[in-house]
């Protein structure tokens, strides 16, 4: 049931969306119609104006044929009456555009002229039409407001004016008293239709905008379609990546399960064979046939236990991958791992590593071993970064707030190429000749499994910023995520 | 000292044997656990290292055995391989420490004195049931250790000389456990510590350097996890 009162609280409120934007499309419809009406007319005003001071000085002369008037007279009704008529109306356009009150004075103003015409033209009955006429365009505005208030006007001025000086309004000085009302019929004539029209208009811009606001969240709705859509799209990509990323850790995985255990015993042999001779080359002294003088044998006791460190650490580094285990996690105080880390690192004379990480951060809960390994691949790989010419510092960092640790390993080295970075954490991926591509992979897949995330950000000629950041009260990752287990895989 | 040494692998086992005998100690070899007990019947030896998997008896079953019969050997374990399934009964066994292939020869030698020595595990906690009754555990292993209830008390204890790891609460009155990490620190570097409390411990942790805690365990401490943790301590991680 409660799916049901859901369906229609969505209808319900997918109506209100469309009510309240129609209203405000047929709002805007409606200003818009009224001042396109409202210059109109302000222009029509000054026109108007102009043509009366014309037909005072050409028409209405011979209009008037009687002795009670003169050309002058005419010409300054022209010029006054129709100046008055026509500027407030031009004003209020330029100030008050789109006004109510704007359009009733025009409303007004327009029946005014028309009286002023028929007054111009002797009360030629063709200048009535002018009535009609101006009636009709005030209707453009589709306010019945306008239309009434005009309607009003004409009436008054022509009942008042046929009145006291028929002469002006009929053409002759004693009409009959139903002209008056012949011609008011006639007003309300047209009124009736053009209310019609009004009314009729109206409906169709409200249809209209209504039509135009379901169009619009119509496609609104597409668009939030469309924006799901292009999210499923990147969320699918990610998930393929990761699939892929994961079939080619299973399968490294597997290599170096193998390899790597086959190989420790023989390294172990050798490297116990070496430790024995050389203490036996030493201890000989002059004895040995001079082996303890010879400079390439102790050269070569210095390279062979160089090399068998690298293949040891090479060994351990697809273990370490390839049995992915998940963190045992224990309070550790980073500075003091940090330290532990930089221990280990090898030197080089021009890389100078600062562990500013602050001794007061708060103690996060993570594998110990794990994020040594983590902070030793950083820091190394930062400080084999470096330029040996030009020198430089490799800094760790770290900060926490409420939500989570951010620990950064920061050089000051070349940058790292746009194209090396968006592999940069891929497995088996290195740009050093000398490595295995995994030591990255470790730290991703180690802060993976930590339920935090590793990132780089890098500036060519600006160097390095590595930054982990891990929850505080981290959710436990999954352990399909982080790759194979070794148990797994070795049974 | 008199090392038994234990592993199928010809190879390792003479080269090894080499260096032990360089340093001037004894040692008898075997390819597998069943000759292992068998030397043990008639010979006598200060420790036993032994590889895990072997063909026939392995070194875990080696070292079930050996609990038994010689309640006291200190044994230690080799593996190349990480994450052992194995190494869990390994630790509760009472491995003294777990060496990772390949291994330093130096550090094994150094290693395989140390456990010769028979060295003590110190448990500090001025709750003296728990101290109790965590060395108990420890000693029902195989292992030697002793519990005093007061960092004084620590202190006088590893100035013997005897103790190689130290475990300790953090709370405690008149010495806290940080306190007298940082003592003991100073004085012996080597010395491992493993830190456990009822409470999170971080707050106390945040206090002291934390430089030299392999391990930080939560109350009630679970003898596996104590046990495991000793065994990092001594040996390195796996």
């Amino acid at each position: 049931m409660s799916s049901v009162g859901t369906l229609s609280d969505d209808v319900a409120e997918r109506e209100l969306r469309i009510i309240a934007r129609s209203r405000e499309i047929f709002d805007r419809t409606h200003a818009l119609v009224m001042r396109r009406t409202d210059r109109l007319f302000g222009w029509l005003m000054l026109a108007q104006w102009v043509f009366a001071i014309v037909l005072a000085l050409t028409v209405s002369p011979r209009a008037w044929t009687g002795s009670a008037s003169s050309v002058h007279l005419h010409v300054y009704t022209a010029v006054g009456l129709g100046g008055l008529v026509s500027l407030l109306p031009w004003v209020m356009m330029k100030v008050r555009l789109g006004q109510f009150e704007t359009r009733i004075v025009i409303g007004c103003a327009q029946m005014l002229w028309s009286a002023l015409l028929v007054h111009l033209t002797g009360g030629r009955i063709e200048t009535h039409f002018h009535v009609f006429g101006s009636l009709a365009i005030l209707a453009f505005y589709r306010d019945l407001r306008v239309l009434f208030g005009a309607t009003v006007v004409v009436a008054a001025e022509h009942f008042l004016r046929g009145l006291y000086w028929p002469e002006s309004v009929y053409g002759i000085t004693n009409p009959e008293r139903w002209r008056f009302l012949e011609h008011a019929g006639w007003v309300v004539f047209i009124d009736v239709f053009l209310v019609i029209q009004c009314v009729q208009a109206v409906g169709d811009m409200r249809a209209a905008a209504r039509r135009q606001a379901e169009v619009e969240l119509l496609s609104e709705s597409e668009r939030e379609k469309g924006a799901a859509l292009d999210h499923a799209l990147v969320v699918l990509k990610e998930s393929q990546e990761a699939s892929i990323r994961n079939e080619r850790l299973a399968a490294v995985g597997q290599l170096a399960a193998s390899v790597g255990h086959e190989l420790r015993n023989p390294l172990t042999a050798v490297r116990n064979a070496c430790a024995y001779i050389g203490k036996k080359i030493d201890s000989a002294g002059g004895n040995g046939h001079g082996l303890a003088s010879d400079e390439r044998v102790q050269r070569f006791r210095v390279i062979i236990d160089r090399e068998l460190e690298a293949s040891a650490k090479i060994i351990s580094d697809l273990l370490d991958f390839a049995r992915a285990r998940q963190p045992e996690r224990q309070p550790c105080p980073v500075r003091a791992l940090v330290a532990e880390a930089i221990e280990v690192v090898p030197k080089h004379a021009h890389v100078q590593i600062a562990n500013e990480v602050p001794e007061q951060l708060p103690v996060p809960n993570l594998d110990k071993d794990q994020f040594r390994q983590v902070f030793l691949n950083l820091i190394q790989n930062a400080s084999e970064a470096i330029d040996r010419q030009r020198g430089g510092r490799v800094l760790v960092q770290a900060e926490a707030d409420a939500g989570a640790f951010r620990f950064r390993v920061v050089d000051d080295g070349p940058g790292i190429a746009k194209d090396v970075v968006e592999k940069i954490f891929q497995p088996l991926f290195s740009t050093k000749t000398k490595g295995t591509g995994l030591g990255l992979a470790i730290v991703h897949g180690t802060i993976e499994r930590h339920g935090g995330r590793v990132q780089v950000t890098t500036e060519p000629g600006q160097g390095s910023v590595f930054t982990i950041e891990l929850p505080r009260r981290p959710s436990l990752a999954p352990s399909h995520d982080g790759g194979p287990t070794l148990a797994r895989l070795t049974g | 000292m008199r090392v038994l040494l234990v592993d199928d692998e010809e190879s390792l086992r003479v080269t090894l044997a080499g260096n032990l005998e360089l340093e001037g100690h004894e040692v008898l070899e075997a390819s597998d656990g069943h000759q292992a007990l068998e030397v043990l019947r008639n010979e006598k030896v200060d420790l036993v290292l032994s590889d895990i998997r072997m063909p026939g008896l392995g070194g875990v079953e080696l070292l079930q055995h050996l609990r038994r019969s010689h309640p006291d050997l200190p044994v230690l374990l080799m593996t190349a391989y990480t994450a052992d399934d194995q190494l869990d009964t390994a630790v509760m066994a009472g491995v003294f420490a777990v060496l990772k292939k390949p291994f330093d020869p130096e550090a094994a030698i150094r290693l395989m004195a140390r456990a010769a020595r028979g060295p003590v595990v110190l448990v500090v906690d001025d709750d003296r049931s728990v101290s109790t009754s965590l060395a108990e555990a420890l000693c029902a292993v195989g292992l030697r250790a002793e519990a005093v209830f007061s960092g004084a008390e620590a202190l006088e204890s590893v100035e013997s000389g005897r103790v190689d790891v130290c475990v300790t609460d953090v709370v405690m009155p008149e010495m806290d456990g940080p306190t007298l990490v940082d003592k003991l620190r100073a004085k012996w570097p080597n010395l491992a510590v493993i830190m456990f409390s009822g409470y999170d411990p971080r707050e106390l942790l945040e206090r002291s350097s934390g430089s030299g805690v392999t391990a930080c365990l939560k109350k009630p401490v679970h003898p596996r996890e104590l046990l495991r943790s000793v065994a990092r301590a001594r040996g390195g991680a796996w």
